[in-house]
This record gives C-alpha cells, sequence and structure tokens, in this order.
C-alpha cells in the first residue's frame, strides 16, 4: 500500500522526505576488475563457496563491459545507464584539441582560472573563476533512487569525483585526488638515490637525505626530511600549474634509536613509534595556506619502515584529504565522510586508488612491501563494509565498491596467469616473487568471497545483492607504441627528420599529420577546423579512418605473426547522446595479452612500434571488450543473457517500480 | 606552582566528587556558573563601574552621531575617532577585574579540563609515552633511562631513544586498571600515572617541570634536579559528556560559554554594569 501511494505521488511530480518503500532493498557490491574464467574456475574448485551459493540460488552470468573497458569508462555506464556518448566519458586521458595536450576524462581544466591580487606577497583571489566540475553528464542512478523516497548510500563510487550534487549519501572513489591534487604520489625518503626500472619514470616524490649523527656516537640518528601536501595557491598565479617547490610542506623528522631497528617519526604535531618492516596508523597533518593557522588544510599520512640501518628507507604514503574534516568535497552531503570517520573511529584512506601500485612498479616496494599495504586497505574497506551493512535497513539501496581484484591484477599477473595457468611467463616474471605470489590473485577472490559471505548473513531477509563488476581481465605481456607504429605507417610525421618526440612539444609536423593517439583506446584523426592544425578535410575523414582502421587489423606482431589489435570502431557508430563530439575518432580494441603503453597513452613517440611488457603493472583489460567481459551475480534468477552495465542501472530503478529515464539504454534483467 | 596545583588540586578532587564522572553536567554547568557570578562580585567591587557606565554611553552616542550623520565627513571621522577612545578607556577599565579573576578562574576551568577532557585508555591498544630530559640537569643520557611497567602493560617495541634527549617507549595496554609507570633516570625515579579501561574517571596525561603544569595540574611537578623534565602520553581519548563538546577545547569553549552567559544574565541581579 505504502509502496503504491509512493508511486502515486512520484506520478504527481511530487517528492518527499525520504521513506524507503515497504518492500526489500537491493544492496549493490561492485567489485571492480572481477573475471567470469577464473571466477568460474575458483568456484568449479570449491574456492569460492559463498559466490558459488549466491550463483546457485540466484545467477551467475559474464557482463558486457563498455568500450573501451576502462574503469571511468565503464562506471560512468553503471552510474547513468548511458554509453560514453551520453555521459561523455571516453577513456582516462581525453585531449583538447586546441593544444594537442592530454587532459584528465574526469576534471577538465577550468577555462576562466579567475583572478588575483598581490597583496603582502600572498595572491588573494578577487574572482573565483570557473568551478572544476566532474566532466560526467547524465542523471546518477541514485539520485533517481532518492528522488523516489529510497534511502540510498553509495560507498567509494568511482568516477564521481568532484562530487555531483545530490541528496543521497555517497562517498566518493576513484578518481579521488590527494592532497598534491594528483592521483596518489608517495614520498620515498631514502639515503641512496632509488634506480628506476629500465623504461620507467619513478612516480615518487623522492627526498634523498643524509642520516645524522647529532649525538656524536658515530652512528647516524636523526633524518629530516619535508612532506609535501597541496599545492601554495597563495603564491601561485590563478590556473598556474605548481613546480616542484609550489607546494606547502610539513617537517618530517625520525629519530632513530642507537641499538634497535627502532625509530620515532615526528609529522607536524603527530609522532609515532615504529620497527623495520612495520606501519603507523593514519597520522594527521596540517598545512598552513595562510599565516598563523587562518588556513589550515587538513590531511593524513601514514609511514613504512622499510630499512632503518644500514641504509634508510621510509616511505610516506601520498597525502590523503582528512576524512575527518576534509578540506573539499568528497562526499555528498558534505558531512558524510566524516560521520564515516567518526563511526569508524579514524582516517580511513580517501585517495581514489589506494593501492601503492606506484612504489610496487618503481622497486621502493617489493611484493611483500606491496601485500602489507594492500592488507591495510582491505582493513579500511572491511571497516567501512560493515558500517554500511549496519546501516542497511528493509528498503535502502545501497552500493559497495571494491577495488581488491582490480588492482592486485594489474599488479600481480606476472606471477602466473590465473586464467591459462599453462600459458608462457610473463616479461616480468621474478622467480623469487613467484614461488611466493602466484597464488595472490586467487586468494584476493577468495578475500571478496569472504565478504559476500558477511555482506549476506547481514542483510535483511529478502534484499536483492547484487555483485557485479566493471570488466574482466587478461596478461598484458606486449606494449604497443601506437604513436609510433602511425609514424610507421605514414599517418604521423615528425619534424626534422626526427623519429621520437612528443606530441605536446613541438615534435610533430601537423601539417603531414593525419592521426594521432592519446589515452588508452582511443585515437583522432588530425580533423581540419577541429584540431588546432587540422589537415584532414571533413569528406575523407572516412576514408582515413577506413584506412587506418584495415591498417590495425591487418597488423601482425613481428615476435609471433599474432593478432595484435582485434577490433576498431569508429565513436559515431558505437556511442550515441548529446556528448557524441568529444567522442575519438576510433576506439582501439586490442587482443589479449596487449595494449596501449603508457608512452603512447600520453603522447610520446618512441623508437619501437610494439615491445615486450616488463612492468610490473602487467595484467590489463584495456582490450576489445569482448575479452574482457565482467560477471553479474544475483541472488534471484537473471532474466535472459547477454546483458550489459546500463542493464544492471535499469535493474536497480525497476527493483523499486521505476521506468528508466529516457535517455537510459539498459533494460532490467529482473523482476521485482 | 606545585603548592599552587597541590592545593586546588585537593579542593577540587572534594567538591567535585559529590556528582563526578557520572553525571558530568551538574559539576560543567555550577562551576561555569559560579565562575560567572564570580566575575561579576570581583567586577563590582574592584571595577570603576561609574567610568565603564560613562565610557560605554559615550560609545553609544558616538555610534549614533555615525548612523545619524553618514553623509558628512566632518562629523563620522571625529565621531569614529572619540568611539574608538572610549573603547580603550572601557577595556582599560576592565583591565584590572580580569587582572583580579585571573587566577581563580584558571584554577576552575584546568580542574574542569583535569577531570572531564580526558577518558581512560581502551584496553587492546597501544600507547606512546615520550619522556624528555631536562638539559639543565646534567648526568644522565637517554640510554640511562628505562621504563619500569606494572601487570597489564607490555612494551610493544623497543624503546627509541634520540640524540634530541627524548626517549619514547609504545605500551600495549593488556588490562584494564589503574597503573603507576615508573621511569629510572640515574638514581631518581619518576612516577606517571596511566588510567586504562573502566568507566570515566580523572586522567592525566602530562606531568611535566615547564610552565604547562599549570594545565595539567593532576601529578606533582618533577624535582627542579630530576634529570626528568617531562613525561606525557601522546594517544588521547576525549571523554564523552553526553551531549556537552569534549576533549580539552570542547570543555575550554563551554566554560567560556556558560560563564559569560551567567554573567549577561545576572548583571542585573547583582547590580553591575558590564
Amino acid at each position: 500500500m505504502r509502496r503504491a501511494v509512493l508511486l502515486l505521488l512520484l506520478g504527481a511530480g511530487c517528492s518527499g522526505e525520504n521513506t524507503s518503500p515497504d518492500q526489500p532493498g537491493v544492496f549493490v557490491l561492485g567489485v571492480d576488475g572481477m573475471d567470469p574464467t577464473i571466477l568460474r574456475r575458483l568456484i568449479a574448485e570449491g574456492k569460492a563457496p559463498n559466490l558459488a551459493k549466491l550463483a546457485a540460488d540466484g545467477a551467475f552470468q559474464d557482463l558486457e563491459t563498455s568500450n573501451p573497458p576502462q574503469s571511468p569508462v565503464a562506471w560512468s555506464n553503471f552510474v547513468t545507464g548511458l554509453d560514453p556518448g551520453g555521459h561523455g566519458i571516453y577513456d582516462f586521458v581525453h585531449r583538447d584539441p586546441l593544444t594537442y595536450l592530454p587532459i584528465s576524462s574526469a576534471t577538465p581544466p577550468p577555462g576562466d582560472p579567475g583572478t588575483s591580487v598581490k597583496l603582502f606577497g600572498y595572491n588573494l583571489p578577487v574572482s573565483a573563476g570557473d568551478e572544476i566540475i566532474n566532466n560526467r553528464s547524465g542523471t546518477p542512478w541514485w539520485d533517481v533512487l532518492d528522488g523516489a523516497g529510497v534511502d540510498v548510500e553509495v560507498y567509494r563510487i568511482p568516477g564521481n569525483y568532484p562530487v555531483t550534487e545530490s541528496d543521497a549519501k555517497t562517498l566518493s572513489g576513484m578518481g579521488t585526488v590527494d592532497m598534491r591534487g594528483g592521483y596518489g604520489q608517495y614520498t620515498w625518503i631514502t639515503d641512496t638515490s632509488p634506480v628506476a626500472p629500465p623504461g620507467h619514470g619513478l612516480k615518487a616524490d623522492v627526498q634523498l637525505v643524509t642520516v645524522e649523527d647529532f649525538d656524536l656516537d658515530g652512528k647516524g640518528d636523526t633524518v629530516k626530511a619535508i612532506l609535501k601536501g597541496p599545492p601554495d595557491l597563495f603564491h601561485l598565479e590563478p590556473g598556474q600549474m605548481p613546480g616542484e617547490s609550489d607546494y606547502l610542506t610539513v617537517p618530517v623528522t625520525v629519530s632513530i634509536d642507537p641499538d634497535a631497528d627502532v625509530a620515532m617519526v615526528k609529522v607536524g604535531e603527530s609522532v609515532a613509534v615504529l620497527q623495520e618492516g612495520e606501519w603507523t596508523d593514519w597520522m594527521p597533518v596540517s598545512f598552513d595556506a595562510l599565516p598563523a593557522g587562518a588556513m589550515a588544510l587538513g590531511g593524513s599520512v601514514r609511514f613504512y619502515a622499510k630499512e632503518l640501518r644500514p641504509g634508510f628507507k621510509l616511505y610516506a604514503s601520498p597525502v590523503n584529504l582528512a576524512a575527518d574534516a576534509p578540506p573539499q568535497a568528497i562526499s555528498t552531503p558534505d558531512d558524510f565522510a566524516t560521520e564515516l570517520a567518526d563511526v569508524l573511529e579514524g582516517q580511513y584512506y580517501t585517495q581514489g586508488m589506494p593501492e601503492e601500485t606506484n612504489a610496487l612498479k618503481d622497486g621502493t616496494f617489493d611484493d611483500d612491501d606491496y601485500a602489507k599495504q594492500v592488507a591495510l586497505v582491505q582493513h579500511d574497506a572491511g571497516g567501512m563494509l560493515d558500517v554500511a551493512l549496519a546501516r542497511f535497513d528493509r528498503g535502502d539501496a545501497t552500493f559497495f565498491y571494491l577495488s581488491d581484484i582490480d588492482l592486485q591484477c594489474h599488479m600481480l599477473w606476472r606471477h602466473g596467469d590465473p586464467k591459462e595457468p599453462s600459458a608462457p611467463r610473463h616479461p616480468a616474471w621474478e622467480a623469487t616473487s613467484a614461488a611466493k605470489h602466484a597464488l595472490d590473485i586467487e586468494h584476493y577472490y577468495q578475500h571478496v568471497d569472504s565478504l559476500v559471505g558477511r555482506v549476506r548473513q547481514e542483510l535483511p531477509p529478502e534484499t536483492l545483492l547484487i555483485v557485479m563488476s566493471d570488466h574482466g581481465f587478461q596478461p598484458f605481456t606486449r606494449k604497443v607504441h601506437l604513436n609510433a607504429w602511425l609514424r610507421d605507417h605514414g599517418y604521423l610525421t615528425l619534424k626534422d627528420g626526427k623519429t621520437t618526440g612528443r606530441l605536446t612539444t613541438g615534435d610533430v609536423d601537423w601539417s603531414k599529420t593525419q592521426a594521432y593517439a592519446l589515452g588508452f583506446n582511443s585515437l583522432y584523426l588530425n580533423v581540419a577546423g577541429r584540431e588546432a592544425e587540422g589537415i584532414v578535410s571533413a569528406g575523407d575523414v572516412a576514408r582515413v579512418e577506413a584506412a587506418i582502421t584495415a591498417d590495425l587489423l591487418g597488423y601482425r606482431d613481428p615476435a609471433d605473426q599474432k593478432t595484435v589489435v582485434r577490433r576498431v570502431d569508429r565513436g559515431a557508430d558505437i556511442y550515441h547522446g548529446a556528448r557524441l563530439a568529444d567522442a575519438p575518432d576510433l576506439v582501439i580494441g586490442y587482443d589479449r595479452g596487449y595494449g596501449h603503453s603508457d608512452e603512447s597513452t600520453l603522447g610520446e613517440i618512441v623508437e619501437a612500434e610494439i615491445e615486450d611488457n616488463t612492468s610490473r603493472w602487467s595484467g590489463n583489460h584495456l582490450m576489445a571488450p569482448e575479452v574482457v567481459p565482467g560477471v553479474v551475480l544475483a541472488s534471484r534468477p537473471i532474466l535472459g543473457e547477454a546483458h550489459n552495465l546500463t542493464d544492471v542501472t535499469a535493474t536497480l530503478l525497476a527493483w523499486y517500480g521505476l521506468a528508466p529515464l529516457p535517455e537510459m539504454r539498459g533494460k532490467s534483467f529482473i523482476t521485482p | 606552582m606545585g603548592s599552587f596545583n597541590a592545593i586546588f588540586t585537593a579542593i577540587f578532587n572534594v567538591v567535585l566528587a559529590p556528582f563526578g564522572h557520572g553525571f558530568p553536567w551538574f559539576d560543567l554547568v555550577l562551576w561555569p556558573l559560579l565562575g560567572g557570578i564570580l566575575a561579576l562580585l570581583v567586577i563590582k567591587a574592584v571595577s570603576n563601574q561609574a567610568g565603564i557606565t560613562r565610557a560605554k554611553n559615550f560609545i553609544q552616542v558616538h555610534l549614533l552621531e555615525i548612523v545619524l550623520f553618514r553623509d558628512d565627513l566632518r562629523v563620522v571621522l571625529p565621531a569614529t575617532a572619540k568611539a574608538l577612545a572610549y573603547n580603550v578607556m572601557y577595556l582599560g577599565y576592565n583591565i584590572v577585574p580580569m587582572l583580579v579573576m585571573i587566577v581563580p578562574m584558571t584554577a576552575i576551568l584546568v580542574q574542569l579540563v583535569s577531570h572531564y577532557a580526558q577518558a581512560p585508555l581502551p584496553v587492546g591498544e597501544t600507547v606512546l609515552i615520550v619522556a624528555k630530559l631536562d638539559g639543565e640537569v646534567q648526568g644522565v643520557a637517554v640510554r640511562d633511562v628505562t621504563l619500569e611497567l606494572p601487570a597489564g602493560l607490555s612494551l610493544d617495541a623497543p624503546p627509541v631513544r634520540s640524540a634530541d634527549g627524548e626517549i619514547a617507549w609504545r605500551v600495549r595496554l593488556d588490562a584494564p586498571g589503574d597503573f603507576v609507570l615508573k621511569l629510572h633516570a640515574g638514581s631518581v625515579t619518576e612516577e606517571k600515572s596511566l588510567a586504562v579501561g573502566g568507566e570515566a574517571r580523572k586522567v592525566s596525561v602530562l606531568r611535566t617541570k615547564s610552565w604547562e603544569a599549570l594545565l595539567y595540574p593532576a601529578e606533582p611537578v618533577p624535582a627542579a634536579d630530576s634529570p626528568i623534565e617531562s613525561i606525557s602520553i601522546l594517544d588521547r581519548d576525549d571523554q564523552p559528556l553526553r551531549g556537552l563538546p569534549d576533549g580539552e577545547g570542547g570543555v575550554l569553549a563551554w566554560f567560556f560559554g556558560v560563564s559569560l552567559l551567567a554573567g549577561f544574565l545576572l548583571k542585573d541581579l547583582f547590580g553591575v554594569t558590564l
């Protein structure tokens, strides 16, 4: 009856205070990167009993991922029920056609940075300029449900930073920045300069220090360093990119005991005692943007003592926005993040992608260090999941995101292919680590399985439980330098006979360049009237697209003649909606094992077209969508087959008797 | 300082006892209220009430002048200057009562903070105990300082002895209780209390020779010739105060807020001009 009244009110265009309908609710566990092949094997081997039971009680199917199968794209499909043509997120990286510069797909730079006036050495803002906003269009499903009176809570949702205005309770996830404004830069305080792996630039803020012997006992005892926080905006011109010395800092002092491998770490006002191999808990830090604490920005950091003697290696995490008082909005309402910090009795990872993959890629972490750090992330996530479950009442709708599997598959695939155990060794295989960590991915699946068991135990009866992933996984053994391929096939020309360079540093002769690659799967034509120095006329676009497509599909790996590119799609053919003009001209779908190189993704043109991927980033999903489907499991039978991410969106709405919005593309697969 | 603390601590241990931590509202309303009344009595007794009244009247007159003749700069500028001058005069009349009140009010405040700001630490957690050597007292080095823990507490990591005279211990709180830690520094032994688990009660987080002893009066100040300058417990839990603002800042803000409110509400009753 209550539900009927609610629907009547909705029909009349009314919305009132949130009161969940008197019907079972829905709980969605979003498991980034869960692969159907791996999961089926683990279920068959009896290693995922809770997921097996969920599949037996309801259903388990492959879930068609987005094209391209990138997390921001896929989760935006799920959030809005649209494809990229509607929500406008086509890749991790977009490009500015007027500068050929790569830009963040989530938060393009504001047009007007504002103005300031210089006073007493400070740049004081006079006009605010354009706000940095979330680039995603469309209406999130949680707003539709909230408008219908459902109590909605959304935890760590990817692609929702900056947070979009909402009356629902949401906490942003993947894409949320650290205090420096990036996706997470750690600090490596050491007395020995780290050596980057070949072809890889260190991602750390490396601080080379000397272990001073202050008490003159012949043993080094004290290290002084700094921790960088947010850009010092009051000393930067509006819109100016910060240089290395343009960040606010706090001092870090490490006192090492003369006899034992134990140290006291002081950062700002916080103090911790740390033995070698230990992590500190979260330590609050405060960065003074203005003197005398007139504007203090709060963050949190944790340290890891990799080595105290004889060498000194101290890791400091990216400074996370303080959960109990975030200096910028990471939730709706603003105090939801704080409310969670209160319940959890402290800080949690607010950084969008908290697993420390950069340190593992840099070689400053080994697999053991990484596993310890992932355990901390899991501990945080587990605590937050308990909170979400405790707050869940009959009729509510909750989404909870888990990053466990995705980043571990990216980093640990090199130890052994969990989909094809008999596959040849990965180029980044390391004998000693492989022996110890070959089954780690399987263990992370089992961890998720245990969480699913916990969720099922805690949910009210009849609650619809959906476990879904945005994509699956494959090995990443060969990396393709697409801009080099375009050069070698005559589509991209460098100036002055050069063979290498960058799109953005004046190396490219745009008057002879028909196409360029930016982003992980995106290829753009150099179109006249759209690009700053475009040469491909509107009438010639189709011919050039067809030529590149044919060449890419015919491209064979010189190492073994395997197909490199499985499919090439025209953006105009596969996308629909108001944001179509922003779409890449061609979307490259690599075959199993192949993927875009990091160099090409950011517009670098290197010598080789293709080479072994020796990076520890060894598993991937940036391929043709059919190679990396995701999963959907539900506690009820699923109608039909071949569902995609937007169908999950439609299902959430249909569960509460709501029709999808007119622009949404999915269809419900469960009957309420 | 030590005697001052000892006297006030003894008094407040008695006067705060009847209701105590089971019903913090009583003390946290009563004492700021008494503080407000005390302030009124002091102001009445030692301030120049006629002067305060006159200064306030002139401030009002000149503010009115500014409002009425806001278009005439020749009137506004002198009126503003006079209003400011009378403001300075008004503040001057309040200096003497402030000086008289500062001692008893501070004493009340720190006693309330001492009783109600901190809670015992939870069992199972670890806590950092940091001792600082007094640089003025020779003969004891960081390596000479040891910590003796009673049963119920255990070391969770080796101590860190820093080159600048600090020693830090990470201590695991294995059992509830009111413990006494013993720090041996050469021939001297200093003690530090540590409350773990159980009901809310008075908790001391710092024992020091410095001026901060005024703010943390619960334990005796170390002797001047002690090699230990201070012993602090770095991990602290705010005592929940049933809806009142908690922690040191919370008790402080509450005390001043209620005192001021009481003063303004009762000033006519006491015939005081503020």
